[in-house]
């Protein structure tokens, strides 16, 4: 738990906007990272992968964050998928009673799969 | 929850019905064996032949029972997972004190105070857990291992009080145990596994051989019949406050044991374990309680989850909670075929001997290792050492604690006993002090999460806390902090903690946190901030063992527990 900041790195596969997110994610970078997402979506993305495998915890803000970006998705038709959800970030979705919420692959090779 | 690569079948899946007899099968032969105590009981007691034949069918059909109570999820108990019962050295000890004190009945009345004393204790196990630190688990399990090698030996050798060394006891003896040793050690599969029952094989026709097989013990005067319903003549309850002690102790052992049996059962069907989920130990300990209780009703001695039964699912990888109910109407169908009553009713001392000396040898490393698994520190140490010596002096020194009062002879004269209580008050009185307490200060405006990040990471690395649980408390505290964001007074963080818990004490300024009891939906999250709060208290509630929240005028305190 050393990192601070959030750290946001975008790339592509294809068709396919991957967003790699690294750090933890509350609600000093929530907004940012809802900020981010929705742009993304409003720019015509049609395939966005978050990929979650260097996040080392999340909060309630995050969850908030990305369910926003979902409904976003679904407004605009697009397709929102997570991936590499591993460990206490995982145990954190089951708490909350999350993991049904979003669509979640178990790697970044399975997500691009599914998505491509 | 992940699936681990050797698992075959996980305990909510059924394999083929071919698959299920089998395995079904192997673990009633290897759970067989030791039926040797409630034989050794019996024929302790002066059975007829008809009464012990009556023993070892009821001691099969109680097998089926218990396995079913222990394993199968009820609303009252059950450890959900495949945990077959078998009968134990841990009891032999106190029934074999209970028949010189007061006959049969004895053993059967105070086998179900027992059970109750388990029943009580399931919900408390949480609770309780600080008390029976894995140390004293592994010392009580030595202890019982120790006993076990001490009466194999006699019997191994035909001591009584009237013979010295027999020597055609010795050599049936030494030939069953050398071909359990050696099959154990330099043979695989099937004959490792069944080493103990191919041992005792050997043994029988040494003793056929050498003229020290007597079928007489367990075939009555007027022949065998095909089928049989066992008779309970020899079963009638007595209960006496001086027996409490040695049943206390031996349902505490079993607990123990059972707590470590269902915790591999657990790791055996998820690749993630990390801890041991208390809802399927409670069950589980309830289920040997009312086991127990079922057995003494039955006149049996008590059971325990089978050790050896672990280590079969782990080596086939097969854990189907479906075989629970296979290997009963198994037991149950054997429980009126007299024919397999008398095979293990006419089982030769020498032979009972070298099965028992061989299971000692497991059980006292097994026990040994679990001592020594986490660092000893001094305290542990002086807990350890005393109480081990205390139960090898009850054994060597047993004339000189036979002077002792009436009341105090089940406690002296059983080193298991003796050993236990020892090292549980040791160990009370040795946790003085050893909690360690403390706090971090964030002013009004200086809310810094890194901060608390350190805070917990160096105290966690100092207090040598496993990381998962410092990880879980990270984010309540975290959590806790977003949601209150930054209170007018600022906010004291405070961590204590001793093996066993990590406390921690978030105090400021400001409303009581809400920690619903429901999870919101996700409609209710993106809706507005109060959504987000709503799961940022049921985030927290999940998280935490045990969560509060306090105030008194316009302090505030969250409480949040997590077991270590």
């Amino acid at each position: 738990m050393a990192s601070n900041s959030l750290n946001i790195a975008e790339s592509r596969a294809g068709m396919i906007c991957i967003v790699a997110l690294a750090g933890r994610i509350d609600s000093t970078n929530a907004e940012q990272l809802m900020t981010r997402l929705n742009s993304l979506l409003s720019s015509g993305e049609k395939a966005i992968l978050v990929d979650f495998s260097e996040v080392i915890y999340l909060t309630s803000a995050a969850f908030r964050a990305l369910l926003v970006a979902t409904d976003e998705a679904e407004r605009n038709t697009a397709r929102f998928v997570l991936c590499s959800v591993l460990g206490q970030v995982r145990e954190l979705f089951e708490m909350g009673g999350l993991l049904d919420a979003f669509t979640i692959h178990g790697s970044r090779e399975e997500a691009l799969t599914r998505l491509g | 929850m992940a699936r681990p690569a050797g698992l075959v079948y996980a305990a909510d899946e059924t394999p083929p019905p071919l698959i299920l007899l089998l395995s079904a099968l192997q673990h009633v032969g290897v759970i067989a064996i030791t039926l040797v105590y409630p034989i050794i009981i019996a024929r302790e007691a002066g059975l007829s032949p008809k009464e012990l034949l009556d023993v070892v069918s009821l001691s099969m059909f109680a097998l089926g029972a218990a396995t079913v109570l222990l394993s199968a999820r009820s609303p009252i108990s059950g450890a959900n997972f495949l945990c077959p019962a078998c009968y134990t050295a841990i009891y032999l000890g106190p029934s074999l004190f209970a028949l010189r004190y007061g006959g049969l009945a004895l053993v059967f009345g105070m086998t179900m105070v027992a059970g109750f004393t388990e029943i009580a204790i399931a919900p408390l196990l949480r609770r309780l857990r600080p008390m029976f630190p894995p140390e004293i688990a592994g010392l009580v399990i030595a202890v019982v291992g120790l006993s076990l090698a001490f009466l194999g030996a006699r019997y191994s050798l035909g001591i009584t009080s009237q013979h010295g060394i027999q020597p055609a006891y010795l050599a049936i003896a030494g030939s069953a145990l050398a071909t359990m040793i050696v099959l154990n050690i330099w043979t695989k599969g099937y004959t490792k596994l069944f080493c103990a029952l191919i041992g005792m094989g050997v043994g029988f026709a040494a003793s056929a051989m050498l003229g020290e097989f007597d079928m007489s013990v367990a075939i009555p005067p007027e022949g065998l019949e095909i089928l049989r319903v066992p008779g309970f003549q020899h079963v009638s309850w007595r209960f006496d406050a001086v027996l409490i002690a040695p049943f206390l102790v031996a349902a505490l052992a079993s607990t123990l044991r059972l707590m470590g049996d269902v915790s591999t059962a657990q790791r055996l069907n998820d690749a993630d374990w990390v801890r041991p989920s208390m809802r399927s130990l409670s069950g589980g300990v309830a289920g040997l309680g009312l086991a127990s209780v079922f057995c003494g009703l039955v006149g049996v001695p008590g059971v325990n989850t089978s050790s050896q039964s672990m280590g079969l699912c782990s080596a086939t990888g097969i854990t189907s909670r479906a075989l629970v109910y296979a290997i009963a109407i198994i037991y149950a169908l054997m429980a009126f075929v007299p024919a397999v009553a008398v095979g293990f009713a006419t089982m030769p001392p020498p032979v009972m001997g070298a099965s028992l000396f061989f299971a000692s040898l497991f059980i006292f490393t097994n026990g040994l290792q679990m001592m020594t698994a986490r660092m000893l520190d001094s305290r542990k140490t002086i807990v350890i050492g005393t109480s081990f010596a205390m139960a090898v002096m009850a054994d060597v020194y047993h004339d000189l604690f036979a002077g002792l009062p009436a009341v105090l002879q089940p406690v002296f004269g059983s080193s298991l006993v003796v050993g236990t209580v020892c090292a549980v008050l040791l160990n009370l009185v040795m946790r003085i002090g050893v909690r360690q307490r403390v706090s971090l200060r964030l002013a009004a405006g200086q809310i810094d999460r890194e901060a608390v990040e350190r805070f917990f990471s160096e105290q966690g690395a100092r207090w040598a806390a496993r990381r998962d649980i410092v990880n879980r408390a990270t984010f309540g505290a975290v959590q806790v902090l977003e949601v209150l964001g930054d209170p007018p007074g600022g906010v004291e963080i405070e961590a204590s903690f001793d093996e066993f818990n990590l406390e921690v004490r978030i105090r400021y300024v400001g409303t009581p946190l809400a920690l619903p009891e429901h999870k919101p939906t996700p409609r209710e999250i993106v809706a507005n901030e109060d959504g987000e709060r709503l799961l940022a208290g049921y985030l927290l509630r999940r998280s935490a063992d045990r969560i509060s929240s306090h105030t008194s005028g316009d302090r505030c305190e969250v409480h949040l527990h997590y077991d270590h």
